[in-house]
């Protein structure tokens, strides 16, 4: 029995399948055999044996290829098709319409740039490319360096037509998740209303909604360091598996009071909360809640009944208001995948007694 | 899996920019596996390679949807195993091909001397341990450890359950750490006893 069990978890743990408890339970039972210990080392040294690829065959069959792309006479390489996606229906679901802002946006971008190079400087403006993303809806960005950005339901990615020539520089409002290009030479610079982020080359998640309460920076690799606007020489290093929460209403408020005003408001007084935390990993597949939405999850750990409606109006695209400030305050920990939004409610009615009534786009939750 | 997000991150720039670079970095880094896999279905060198490339060229033309798949890795899988087997149906060669019929090669039991402290004589007896699995544990111990699939996507892909994928590694993995097994009351030979 225990040998069965022994190499069920033996072969789990080589395959990168092995879950932490099962990580646990394959030491208890290494212990209890000192005799299985050669057979285990050197089963791992044999799993990690690579042969020695062959490239030249690979070139060659890739050159193969081409040929017989080109008698089949489909288009590739000197006459790029660019297909317009206006016409179907199916494609203006989700993913396709935000990409097809993407390609313009990239198609847009290089224009600026090979106008630049033949020197046609002066014609172009400084001009910002823009990628947005709807409610309900997400996108994937990849910007001219390699970066790749998904972005989650209502949020905005900027960066002008400079971007990657000393600097890379973008702003964001909304979440979006970061796999930046290493690049010694050139820093990565984010900049949201409430914080700057400076980084090397990682993967993070930035969470900045203008209408939530905290701008969340959630590092899985590497390092990054971090701002606050309004106190610049202050600097916080995040190392892996923290997270950067900021209060952002102070912040948001002062800004908006100067604004109005006309009033200038001395630096010190503005002095937003934050605090570092570690992020939530599941026990079970050890994927972080924070970064969950990557993969189509909505991931709320111990959040509040608002906090979590906000995150569900750009989710599923609708208007949400709580009535009861209790009902507010009340919080909630869940995954909500494929369900519909009837179904969410219906969820969560299971944990928090509540009434709902839904008037087109617009839910009202009473106690 | 760092290998499925690279996949992922070079589908994307096929997907938006038409990237031809990352197209061709996608073929070489797959080629060569989707290839065999082809193989243990076809049986014949030549029209594996010509069906990796239809898969491809499948790639390129429906480029504007790979931002929606899931798992990359095994949806380049799926789509050689179907495009094999109606191939396969359409030369009315055999209708009903299980896994049992399928011819796996297996390329990466490969010695590194310098790195393993095994005895030739060890090493004789994996190389057959692995030779004898029966068919079907070799190709999902193959598809594991030299192509990288996880296994709930051999699991997907092969229409078994995660716990019988799990059971056949169990075997796999048995049957190689018997080849290894010494006696701890005996001497061990005297370069095992180097350890790096």
């Amino acid at each position: 029995m225990n040998q069965e069990k022994f190499w069920v978890l033996l072969s789990k743990k080589l395959s990168g399948e092995a879950s932490g408890i099962e990580l646990k339970e394959l030491e208890i039972l290494i212990l209890e055999h000192p005799e299985w210990q050669y057979a285990i080392q050197n089963l791992e040294d044999l799993w990690k044996q690579q042969p020695p690829a062959d490239y030249a065959g690979e070139e060659d069959a890739y050159l193969l290829h081409l040929h017989r792309l080109n008698e089949m006479n489909i288009p590739f390489g000197d006459t790029p098709v660019f297909t317009p996606v206006m016409d179907n229906k199916r494609r203006a679901r989700r993913w396709y319409w935000p990409a097809a802002a993407v390609v313009l946006a990239l198609a847009g971008f290089m224009l600026l740039n090979s106008q630049r190079s033949s020197g046609e400087k002066n014609l172009v403006a400084k001009q910002d490319n823009e990628v947005s993303t709807r409610r309900g809806s997400k996108s994937r960005v990849q910007l001219p360096d390699g970066t790749v950005v998904l972005l989650n339901a209502g949020s905005k990615l900027t960066y002008n037509k400079d971007f990657g020539k000393e600097l890379r520089e973008v702003t964001l409002t909304g979440e979006g998740f970061f796999e930046v290009q290493k690049n010694k030479d050139k820093p990565f610079i984010i900049h949201t209303s409430s914080i700057n982020i400076k980084v090397l080359g990682t993967v993070f998640n930035v969470k900045a909604y203008p209408e939530d309460k905290r701008t969340e920076t959630s590092l899985i690799r590497g390092s990054i360091e971090v701002t606050m606007k309004n106190r610049p020489n202050d600097k916080i290093i995040l190392l892996p598996s923290e997270k950067l929460v900021v209060e952002n209403n102070t912040v948001i408020n002062k800004v908006i009071d100067r604004k109005e005003s006309g009033v200038e408001i001395p630096e010190v007084s503005v002095s937003p909360v934050m605090s570092i935390n570690k992020l939530n990993y599941s026990p079970v597949d050890s994927t972080v809640a924070e970064a969950a939405w990557i993969n189509n999850k909505l991931v709320f750990r111990d959040e509040s009944f608002a906090e979590l409606t906000n995150r569900m109006e750009r989710w599923y695209d609708v208007d949400i208001e709580i009535t009861d400030p209790v009902l507010q305050e009340k919080r909630l920990s869940g995954i909500f995948e494929k369900e519909t939004i009837d179904q969410a409610l219906e969820a969560l009615k299971i944990s928090l007694p509540f009434r709902y009534e839904q008037q087109e786009n617009k839910i009202i939750i009473h106690r | 899996m760092p290998e499925n997000d690279q996949i992922k991150r070079l589908l994307s720039a096929v997907s938006l920019n038409d990237d031809q670079g990352a197209y061709r970095e996608l073929f070489i880094l797959l080629h060569s596996r989707l290839k065999q896999f082809a193989y243990s279905i076809l049986k014949s060198t030549e029209e594996a390679e010509e069906l990796v490339s239809d898969v491809f060229i499948r790639i390129w033309q429906k480029r504007d949807q790979l931002l929606s798949i899931e798992s990359p890795l095994l949806y380049f899988y799926t789509t050689t195993k179907n495009l094999a087997l109606n191939r396969l149906k359409k030369q009315k060669k055999q209708l009903h091909l299980s896994f049992e019929d399928w011819l796996v090669h297996m390329n990466s039991i490969y010695f590194d001397p310098e790195k393993l402290m095994l005895t030739e004589e060890m090493m004789r007896q994996i190389k057959k341990a692995v030779n004898e699995l029966p068919p079907r544990c070799r190709l999902i111990f193959k598809l594991i450890k030299e192509d990288g699939l996880k296994y709930r996507e051999v699991a997907e892909l092969l229409h078994l359950s995660v716990k019988t994928i799990e059971a056949q590694m169990a075997i796999a993995l048995r049957r190689l750490g018997k080849c290894m097994h010494i006696e701890l009351k005996t001497p061990l030979p005297a370069r095992l006893l180097v350890k790096k």
